[in-house]
C-alpha cells in the first residue's frame, strides 16, 4: 500500500465529506416541505440519512488501492469483513440507488449489450452494467478484493457473483445457506453455515492482509445488534396510530442498515431516528395527515415510483404501516450473539425471510397485520426476484379468503421501469383502494 | 420406441405400471441432481419429472406468476392435474430460485396428497460441502423411514449404489461413443433419456446393447453440441435432423451434465454425495464459469463439434447469467456459437428454427 495512495484517500475523503457536510447544514437550515399536502412533514434527520450516505460511497471512490474491497450481497455475514478492516460494497444498495435515481435502465443495458437477458433480476443487470462500464451515480465503485456472496436471500447471488469473478478476476467466498422449508433449520445445516463461516477467516484474513482479532469481531457483532435492534424499533413504533414514519420512509432510511452494519454511527443514527419518531408521536405528526387505512408492503420497493405511490396512498389516507423487506433488517437481531459471533453468525444467517418458506412468510404477514393493526396487503409481484414473489399467489389467496385481509398483488418491477405499467397499476391500485374505503 | 437394434424400451408408464404391480413404489423426482440410489433402497423407483412438455398450464397459472420458466411451471400444472397421482412421494431437489419455490408451494399450499421431500444439495465441493451433503442423504434416508416404514440396510444401499454407478458408467460411454450407434439424435435421447425412468439395471442392460452393436459410420450432418436444460419441447431433435445437424456431445442439465463419476468412500452416504459433487460442472452447483468454459471447450474438441448452440429455456436464471461469458469464451477459442430460447409448452417456434438454420449455414 503506497503513501500516495493512502494520502489520496485521506484527502478525498476529508475534503468530500467537508463538502457533504455543508450540503447537509444548508438543508437543515432550509428543511424541505412536505411533498404532498397529504403527507406528513419529511423526517428532519433526512438530510442527515443522505450524508451517511454519501459519505460511505465516497470513501469507495479512493477505497483503492489503499483499503481492501469487499463486493457482498445484502444478507452476507458481513460482520467478519468489518472486523478485518475491508471496504465493503453491496452492489444491491447500489443498484437501488441507481433506481430511485432513474438511471437503473440505461446502467442496466450495458449488460444487456453485452448479452444479459432483460430476464434476469435487475439490481444484477444494474449491476453488471455499472461493473462493465464504470457508469454510476456514486462518483465511481471501487475494484473488489474479494467477493463474499451469501445464498440467504436467492440463489441468484450466486450465479450473478460467479460473473463478477470472471469479470474482476476477484477470488468468491460463498456462504451456501441451504433453504429451510419448515419451522427450523435442520442441526446439519446450521453446522455446515458455521463452518464455512470459520474456513472463510483465513481467506479473508490473507487478503486484507492481518489477522482477525476476537474482539474486533465481537465488537461489529454487539454495532450490529444494537442497529437491528434500534431499527426494529423505529418501525415497532408504528403500533402507533397514527404512524409516524411510513414503509416508503423506511425504504430510504433502511440504507445504513444494510451497507453499514456494523459500524458505531450506524447505532447512533438509528437512535436519533428513534428519538425523532417518538418526538412525532408526542407532537402528534403523522406519515400521513389524515389516516384511516393501514397497509402492509410486501416485497422490495418500486424504487423508481416511491414517491408517486407514497403520494397516491397519502391521498386516500392510506399509510403504508409496515413492510416485509424493512422488517426483515431487524427481526433477527435477537439471534446475533456478540459473545459468540460466528456461532450464533451461522443461525442468524439461515433465517432471513427470503430464505424461509413460502408459509412462513405468510404467517409473518399476519403476524405483522395484528401487530400493526393493519387493513390490507399490497403484495408487489416483482418480475425480478422470484424468491419474494413465489408464493405470493398463495398467500394472497389465503390472505383474502382465510383471513378477511384485503390483498392486492401488484405487477412491476423493482428496478426496471420498463416493467411498470402505471396505468394499469394506477387502475388496480384504485379499485383496491375503494374497495378498502367501502368496507365497514 | 423400438430403436432398430436394440430391445424395445418400455415407456414410463409400462414401467411404472409394472414397479407397482410388483408392490414397489414410485418416487416423482424432479429436477436437477438427486440420489437415486437412496431412493431404490426403500423400494421407490425414482421417475423424473422435467417439465414435462405437454401439460395444460392453466393449473400453474393459478399459483405462479408469468415469470416462472416452464420446467416449474409446467410441473405444478402436472401435479394439479393429477399427472402424479400414481406416485407416492414427490421429491423436490433445490437447484434455483424457481425449483425452491416449487418445493415451498407443493409444501405449504398445495399440499399434495404425497409427501413431498425436498432436498439441497451444496453449491460447492469443499469438504464442508461434501460433509454437509453426506448429512443431507442421512436427513433424507430418515425421512424416507419415516414414509415408507422400511430400514434398508447399508448393504442394500450399496448394492442400489453399484447399480446406479453401473447406470451411470454406461452411461457415459452412451455419450462418448455416440457418433458410431448408428442412432438419429431423437432415437439417442430416448435411449439415454430413459435413465430418466428405467429401474438402473433396466437401463444398463437396453443400454449395453445399443453399445454391443458393431460400430457405424458417423452420420453426416454438420456435427454440433449442445447447451442447456432439457431437449424439449417434442420435435426438437427431429428438427435438428431434418436441418442436417448432428448432436455429437451435449451439457444438458438433464443429460450430459449429470454423467455422475463413481465413488470410491465404503460408507454409502459418503460415496452417493462422491457421485452427485463429481458430476461435471453445472452453475446450479456452483462451478465457477471457467470450469464450464473449459468442459465445453474440450467436449467440443472431443467430440468434432463445430459450434456450440445454447439452448435455454426462458427464465431460466442459472443458464442465462452464465450464457454471455460463456459465448464469449468459446468465440474466442474459434467456435463459433449460437443461443436460442424456448419454452417448453410452445412448439418449436418457426423463428427458433430458422435462426438455427442459419447458424448451421454460417458454420458449414
Ligand atoms: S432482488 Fe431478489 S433475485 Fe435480485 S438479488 Fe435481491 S433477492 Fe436476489
Ligand atoms: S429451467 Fe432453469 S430456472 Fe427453471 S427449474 Fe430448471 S434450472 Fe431452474
Amino acid at each position: 500500500m503506497s503513501a500516495g495512495a493512502a494520502a489520496r484517500y485521506h484527502t478525498g475523503v476529508a475534503f468530500g465529506r467537508a463538502a457533504l457536510r455543508l450540503q447537509r447544514l444548508r438543508s437543515e437550515i432550509r428543511p424541505a416541505r412536505s411533498p404532498s399536502e397529504h403527507l406528513g412533514p419529511p423526517l428532519r434527520l433526512a438530510p442527515r440519512t443522505k450524508e451517511l450516505v454519501a459519505r460511505h460511497w465516497l470513501e469507495g471512490r479512493y477505497a483503492n488501492p489503499h483499503r481492501k474491497v469487499a463486493w457482498v450481497t445484502s444478507g452476507a455475514p458481513v460482520e467478519l469483513l468489518k472486523a478485518l478492516g475491508f471496504y465493503v460494497v453491496y452492489p444491491e444498495n447500489h443498484a437501488a440507488i441507481c433506481g430511485t435515481a432513474r438511471v437503473a435502465v440505461s446502467i442496466a443495458s450495458e449488460a444487456e449489450a453485452r448479452g444479459y437477458s432483460r430476464d434476469l433480476c435487475s439490481y444484477a443487470r444494474t449491476d453488471l452494467g455499472a461493473a462493465f462500464s464504470g457508469k454510476t451515480p456514486v462518483g465511481r465503485l471501487p475494484r473488489p478484493d474479494l467477493l463474499l456472496a451469501c445464498t440467504n436471500i436467492c440463489q441468484t447471488v450466486l450465479f450473478w457473483y460467479r460473473v463478477l469473478a470472471e469479470h474482476f478476476g476477484a477470488p468468491l467466498l460463498l456462504i451456501d445457506t441451504p433453504f429451510v422449508y419448515y419451522d427450523v433449520a435442520p442441526p446439519h445445516a446450521i453446522d455446515y453455515v458455521r463452518r464455512q463461516l470459520e474456513d472463510a477467516v483465513p481467506l479473508a484474513e490473507r487478503i486484507a492482509g492481518r489477522r482477525l482479532v476476537d474482539a474486533d469481531l465481537r465488537r461489529v457483532a454487539r454495532l450490529s445488534k444494537q442497529a437491528s435492534e434500534l431499527w426494529m424499533e423505529v418501525m415497532q413504533r408504528n403500533r402507533h396510530r397514527p404512524a409516524p414514519i411510513s414503509a416508503i420512509d423506511q425504504f430510504i432510511q433502511m440504507a445504513p442498515i444494510v451497507e453499514m452494519r456494523g459500524d458505531a454511527v450506524t447505532v447512533d443514527f438509528y437512535a436519533d431516528l428513534l428519538r425523532e419518531v417518538d418526538e412525532r408521536i408526542r407532537d402528534g405528526v403523522a406519515a400521513v395527515r389524515l389516516e384511516r387505512h393501514r397497509l402492509l408492503w410486501d416485497n422490495l420497493p418500486i424504487w423508481y415510483r416511491l414517491r408517486y405511490l407514497g403520494e397516491t396512498l397519502g391521498a386516500q389516507g392510506v399509510v403504508l404501516a409496515a413492510s416485509t423487506y424493512t422488517n426483515a433488517w431487524g427481526e433477527l437481531a435477537p439471534l446475533i450473539d456478540p459473545d459468540q459471533p460466528l456461532e450464533s453468525a451461522a443461525r442468524t444467517y439461515l433465517y432471513p425471510i427470503l430464505n424461509r418458506s413460502t408459509g412462513h412468510k405468510l404467517k409473518t404477514m399476519l403476524a405483522m397485520a395484528q401487530d400493526y393493526a393493519l387493513d390490507g396487503v399490497i403484495l408487489h409481484s416483482d418480475r425480478s426476484c422470484k424468491p419474494y414473489s413465489m408464493g405470493q399467489m398463495d398467500q394472497r389467496d389465503r390472505l383474502i379468503r382465510e383471513h378477511g385481509l384485503p390483498a392486492l398483488l401488484l405487477e412491476a418491477d423493482h428496478n426496471d421501469t420498463r416493467c411498470f405499467n402505471e396505468e394499469q397499476a394506477s387502475s388496480r391500485l384504485a379499485a383496491f383502494l375503494e374497495m378498502l374505503e367501502a368496507r365497514p | 420406441m423400438p430403436l432398430a437394434g436394440i430391445g424395445g424400451i418400455p415407456t414410463r408408464s409400462e414401467v411404472i405400471r409394472a414397479h407397482k404391480s410388483a408392490g414397489g413404489g414410485i418416487a416423482a423426482v424432479f429436477p436437477i441432481h438427486s440420489p437415486r440410489a437412496l431412493l431404490r433402497a426403500f423400494g421407490l423407483l425414482p421417475v423424473e419429472v422435467w417439465g414435462p412438455p405437454h401439460v395444460d398450464v392453466s393449473h400453474g397459472a393459478a399459483h405462479l406468476q408469468p415469470y416462472v420458466c416452464s420446467i416449474v411451471r409446467n410441473a405444478l400444472s402436472f401435479v394439479l392435474a393429477g399427472g402424479l397421482d400414481v406416485a407416492d412421494v414427490l421429491v423436490v431437489p433445490h437447484a434455483c430460485d424457481s425449483l425452491q419455490g416449487l418445493g415451498s408451494i407443493l409444501i405449504d399450499f398445495v399440499r399434495p396428497r404425497q409427501t413431498v421431500l425436498p432436498f439441497y444439495p451444496p453449491r460447492g465441493t469443499r469438504p464442508s460441502d461434501f460433509d454437509y451433503l453426506t448429512a443431507e442423504l442421512r436427513a433424507l434416508y430418515t425421512r424416507l423411514q419415516a414414509v415408507t416404514g422400511l430400514t434398508p440396510s447399508g448393504e442394500t444401499l450399496r448394492d442400489g449404489i453399484t447399480r446406479e454407478e453401473d447406470a451411470d458408467r454406461v452411461l457415459t460411454l452412451l455419450h462418448d461413443l455416440r457418433r458410431g450407434l448408428g442412432l438419429n439424435s431423437a432415437e439417442f435421447y430416448t435411449l439415454a433419456r430413459s435413465r430418466e425412468y428405467l429401474p438402473a439395471e433396466v437401463f444398463s442392460a437396453i443400454a449395453r446393447q445399443a453399445l454391443e452393436r458393431p460400430p457405424v459410420p458417423a452420420p453426416s450432418g454438420l456435427p454440433v453440441l449442445l447447451s442447456g436444460i432439457v431437449p424439449e419441447p417434442a420435435g426438437v431433435l427431429e428438427a435438428f435432423d431434418r436441418i442436417g445437424a448432428t448432436i455429437v456431445a451435449d451439457d444438458f442439465a438433464c443429460s450430459g451434465r449429470r454423467l455422475y463419476p463413481p465413488g470410491r468412500d465404503p460408507d454409502p452416504f459418503r460415496r452417493m454425495a462422491e457421485g452427485l459433487l463429481g458430476g461435471p460442472p453445472d452453475p446450479t452447483r456452483g462451478s465457477p464459469i471457467a470450469e464450464r468454459l473449459r468442459r465445453l471447450i474440450a467436449l467440443s474438441r472431443r467430440s468434432g463439434a463445430r459450434g456450440v448452440i445454447f439452448y435455454t429455456l426462458k427464465f431460466c436464471e442459472p443458464e442465462l447469467f452464465d450464457l454471455p461469458s460463456l459465448r464469449g469464451g468459446l468465440q474466442r477459442a474459434g467456435l463459433p456459437t449460437t443461443s436460442v430460447e424456448v419454452d417448453l409448452s410452445e412448439g418449436l417456434p418457426e423463428q427458433v428454427q430458422t435462426r438455427l438454420e442459419a447458424f448451421l449455414e454460417m458454420i458449414a
